[in-house]
Formats: C-alpha cells, structure tokens, sequence
C-alpha cells in the first residue's frame, strides 16, 4: 500500500474537546488545518459521550460574592480540595490565565449549540433564587473551590456538536488515524506521521505547526476490576502525545508518585465513571456505611479532607465495611436532577440505560462504593510542559488539554481555555512559518517502526504487554511508598531498578499484530511502556519531591536527562 | 458480551460501526459483529447514536453492579 501525502498549515493531534477546539480557533485564521482523530471526533475522548460539569469563573456572579481571580488560583493550588491534591506544583500564571477565560470560552460553546442555561431553578443552585425565569440562568453547584462555581449543564452531545462546527468551518477532520511521531527539521517540527488504524495506511502530515492534544495517560496502572478498559477516561489515551513530544526534544513536567488518598468514593463498585462523586450526585446523593449510618452527608458537602478522613477511617477499623451510596432518602425533585446529571455525564448516561435494563433504581437500591483507600500512593504521571501561550519548548509545538501539566486547571477547562489558546497561536505561527521540509530518513525509520507488529509471526500480543506493564506498575508504585503502606519516603532503589530492567525486557519483546486495529493497540502500549519507563528513571531520582521546585524530563542525545524548575509564586497562603 | 445487537431491530446502518469510540465492532453479514468484545469501555455511543434502539449493553461478569434494595421489594 503506498503511502498517502497531506500537507496543511495547522496539525491538530487528537479530536477530544480540545482538539475540536483548537480547530475551530485556528481555522479563523487563514489557515489550512486537518484535525488527525484516533476514533471518530462525533463521539470521541473523555467527554465523547457527555460532560455534565465545569467549573468557570464567571466575573458578574463570583466577583461579586467575593470570590476573586486570586482566591480561585490559590484554591487550586494549595487549600481547595483540588490544591491538597496538587500540592502547590502548578504554575500560577497559567492557572490564572484559565480562571480569566472560562467564562468566555462557555459564552463560545453557547453560539456551538451547547445548553449552559435554564429557565428552571432548583434551591440547591446557588447564587439564584428557585422557581422558573424568564431570561435563562447558569446551573452552579460546588465542586472543587470555596465558592461553587461549576455549571451542570447539558453536554452530552458536546463533540457532536463541536465537530459540526470544525467542518462547517472546513476543518479537514481525519478519524480512524493514529498519529505516532512528530517530524523536524532543525529542532522545529515540520510535520508528523500516523496510520490509518483500519486500512493499515501509512500517512505523512506536512505541516507548518502542530498542536498535541492527546489526553492524559490512562492504561499504565491496573483498573480496579482487571477488565482492562474498566476506567474513568477514555482507553484510547495512552502518552501518545506525551511520548512524541519527548522524542521531539519537548520538556515534560513529572508529577511524583504520592501519598493521595484520603477516603474518597470516586465510583460505583466495578463501574468506573459511574460516578459516587461530588458533582454527578449532587444535590442528593450521601454515603452510608454497612450500619446505615451516614457517613458523608452528600458529597458536595465542604466538609474538611482530614475530618471526611477520619470518619472513614473509623469505620474501616471498627468494621463497618462497604459503603454505600444511598439515594432512597432523596426527594423525587432530587432524583430527577441526579439522573439528569447522569444523562450527560459520559459513562453515566449508559450507566441509567444498564440500571434500568437490569431493574436497578436510585429510588429503591443503595449502590456500593470502591473505596479510594486512605494513604494509598497514586502513581506519577507526566505532562507536556507549555508556557502560558501553549507553546512547549520545541520550535512550532503546542500543547493543551489534559496533556499539559503544570495547569491545574482541572479537566474541562483545561481542555477548553488552553485548548482554543493553543489554536489561536499555532494558527499565528504557521501565518509567519516557512514552508516544511520533511527529513525522508525519520519518515522511513517510523514507517519501519510502525508496520513492524503487522509483520511479526509468533509474537505476544498487546493484551499480554498491557497487562505485564499495569502489573511492574504496581511494583513501582509499591517501591516508591513502602509496599502501598502510605509510607512515602522508604523508596526501594533495587526495588524500581528491578522494574526498570523488566521493563526493558517489556520493550524487547516482538509484539504481534493481525490487523491494522490491533496495530494501534500495539503501538499504544509501546507508548505507555516509554511513559512507565520515563516515571521509574524519574523515581530514582533523589530530586524528584522538592517542595517549590517542578521535576522536569527532556531527551538529549536519546538519553533522559532530569532537571529542576524553580516554581514562580505569584500567591501564596499564610 | 457487550455491546448487543438485537438483530430484528437492526436495520444494517453502520453507524454503530462509524461511532464506536474504541472500535469493537466489525462490518458482519446483517448486522455489525463484535469483533473486539474485551475492549469495550461501556461508554454507550453506539447505544446512544442507534437509530433504531436496536443496541443494549450487557456487562462483563467482573464489572457487575453491587446493589441492595431497602425499599419496597
């Protein structure tokens, strides 16, 4: 099969919401851009079939119940729920820049078609009266601040919607394509190469500039039922970007492997996104231990990490064992909203659909809940390092989306902020960038690279791969924290040295694909062995936690090289 | 085995095909077959985008909901 040839000005890798987004913003320049998609952009990413939520700042409303810009970057920084997660490692600035266009980017999805506002009122919206208005108004409930300021909303068909837009506005949008390098000439990138993941076809994009917004790194850790796609965001994200833009000669901001937990319910037991948390069961949903009684009154409740903690905590020792979520007290009016939080709310709305398939009902049945246990160790993940204008350290490479890191942001406005701010400026730079000049050598190298599992007779498959990675990834995650006790700083050396060795071995082994699906699947793994492979080495180095300093990686000499960051505060907290 | 394709309702459209974010499903005889059953993420695109309601998703045994009723039995 010969290769096929496309050239563009702007390359947009990854048709989630904000890729979608990115196209869109470029293509008001005068500018060619195709928008290269692993599945089908109508339906793909985390928010493929719906988001419910958002958190936005919305000046006129949370100006003036005296929530500022300023409150909203330290709450994600260091005190809100989502601050005690990031442990100060973000970059302010950046984090700031997102508060000031949130509202401005919902204002752009309104004219998309997207419903953010309602003439009905309920009493547990906040800022607004209940009953019915005339004029529409923004749905708030609380998340991760210390003023509510996320919008339920209706955004099931979000990316339907999103990709009607980009090909109104003739966006070429390539689904079913897996891109699997980036190409440069002098330290810029100039293109990339990809594969069709159901002809088999070998592309090459010659492109001026190119914007990654491949999602966040999902298969490298076991799911909690073993089911390999059993997980709260899409499986097809798997460090491709992450993995390119390294090879690219990008930075990549390392988030250590911690101590995290502290007694959240994050799921319904072996449904993962069928959301027990805060936002999708809001206003009714509360947690029961196995007595009845009430452990968290409803999720959303501001209640303090270490207090929610301790209660868990309690039970645990006392036996009191599963927790349920229980919304058989609810009013029906409460009910209601919760299933439609649901139908919008990606896995949750076939999450309804299999409940009432099978009998089950809020109304009557109480669910049980994983617990995310207290001191349990996250595993480290990596980022995209950008600068607030998305542009990453290589000439002609942005970046947006969940794939960024040191944001804070949180999910969807991540995606959406930084990801139309990474298309308005790679649309820029491609206005003033020469014409490409692709290296014939690099397209030949992926090229073999990439076919190479099609060719391959008595190999293992991907699914082997996958499933002996998660596992060394247990064993990572236990070296790092003493055996998953909690225990932070008893890091066995010999311990992740070892996985590092399997790990190679991992990469040495001839994997085997019969088809150009199982291609994709094949190189996806090969991507999240590079991820596992770059968070071990990075383990292993003393400096990896330092308070006030991000740990970054970069490839020099086809070797990774660490570094350090010194982080810029522009508010801290007494 | 997940997704279920009920075959009467079925009409041969394809768009289940065209929508499957992790691409399960295959081009079959009538209806689309499931080519890839394990790696389903049970997101329901398909079930949603079905023209016809002819899809329902069935649950693996490992992924089976843990649920009680208390009230009226």
């Amino acid at each position: 099969m010969e290769d096929a040839l496309v050239k563009c000005d702007v390359l947009v890798v990854g048709g989630g919401l904000g890729g979608c987004l990115a196209a869109i913003k470029a293509s008001e320049h005068d500018v060619k851009v195709t928008l290269v998609e692993k599945a089908n952009a109508k339906r793909s990413g985390s928010a493929g079939t719906g988001n419910d939520h958002f958190w936005c700042y919305i000046p006129e409303i949370h100006g003036k119940a005296g929530l500022t810009v300023e409150d909203v970057v330290k709450d994600m920084s260091f005190k809100g729920a989502y601050g005690k997660l990031t442990e100060g490692f973000i970059d302010q600035e950046l984090c700031e820049s997102i508060v000031r266009e949130t509202y401005d980017r919902v204002l752009d999805l309104e004219m998309f078609g997207i419903k953010f506002r309602f003439k009905h009122m309920y009493p547990w919206n906040y800022f607004v009266e209940p009953g019915e208005y005339e004029e529409a108004k923004f749905r708030i409930v609380p998340q991760f601040q210390s003023i509510p300021d996320t919008l339920n909303y209706e955004g099931r068909d979000i990316k339907r919607k999103l990709t009607k837009e980009a090909e109104k506005r003739g966006v070429n949008i390539m689904d079913r394509v897996m891109v699997t390098r980036l190409l440069t000439h002098e330290g810029s990138v100039v293109g990339a190469t990809g594969v069709n993941t159901r002809t088999g076809q070998f592309i090459v994009f010659e492109a001026k500039t190119a914007v990654l917004q491949t999602g966040r790194c999902n298969r490298l850790y076991p799911t909690r039922t073993g089911y390999l796609f059993n997980m709260q965001d899409c499986p097809n994200l798997t460090g491709d970007g992450e993995t390119m833009a390294l090879k690219a000669g990008a930075e990549l901001f390392v988030t250590p492997a911690r101590k995290r937990g502290h007694g959240t319910f994050q799921y319904l037991k072996n449904f993962t996104r069928a959301s027990g948390a805060a936002t999708t069961c809001y206003p009714a949903g509360r947690y029961i231990n196995s007595e009845g009684e009430v452990v968290i009154e409803h999720p959303s409740a501001r209640e303090p990490l270490r207090a929610r903690r301790e209660k868990v905590e309690a039970d645990i020792r006392e036996g009191r064992l599963p927790f349920y979520l229980d919304l058989t007290q609810a009013t029906e009016e409460q009910i209601k909203y919760v299933e439609w939080s649901y139908s919008n709310e990606g896995l949750c709305w076939a999450f309804l659909e299999i409940m009432r398939d099978i009998g089950l009902n809020f109304r009557k049945d109480i669910f049980e809940l994983d617990l995310e246990k207290p001191g349990t160790i996250s595993g480290g993940g990596v980022g995209i390092f950008i600068e607030t204008n998305c542009a990453t350290s290589v000439k002609g490479l942005f970046a947006g989306g969940d794939l960024v890191q040191p944001a804070g942001g949180g999910s969807g406005p991540q995606a959406v902020v930084l990801g139309w701010r990474a298309g308005e400026r790679a649309a820029e730079y491609a206005l003033k960038a020469p014409e490409p000049m692709v290296d014939e050598r690099q397209i030949e190298d992926e090229r073999r690279r990439v076919l190479a599992p099609l060719k391959v007779e008595n190999g293992v498959t991907w699914q082997e791969l996958n499933i002996a990675l998660n596992s060394l990834m247990t064993d990572y995650r236990d070296y790092v924290g003493g055996l998953s006790l909690g225990l932070n700083d008893v890091r066995s050396k010999h311990g992740l040295e070892s996985v590092l060795n399997r790990l190679r071995e991992l990469r040495r082994e001839p994997v085997h694909a019969k088809d150009p699906h199982e291609l994709m699947r094949c190189l996806e793994v090969l991507n999240l062995i590079d991820v596992g492979e770059l968070l071990v080495k990075a383990a292993l180095d003393p400096r990896i936690y330092e308070k006030g300093k991000w740990f970054m990686a970069k490839l020099v000499v086809k070797e990774i090289k660490f570094f350090q960051r010194p982080i810029v505060y522009k508010y801290r907290i007494e | 085995m997940p997704p279920k394709i009920d075959l009467k309702l079925c009409t041969g459209c394809k768009i289940c095909i065209d929508i499957c974010p992790m691409d399960v499903l295959k081009e079959g005889e009538k209806a689309p077959v499931v080519a890839y059953p394990d790696e389903c993420w049970h997101c329901g695109a398909c079930m949603m985008d079905c023209p016809k309601k002819a899809i329902r998703l069935v649950l693996p045994i490992p992924m089976r909901l843990v649920a009680i009723r208390i009230k009226g039995k």
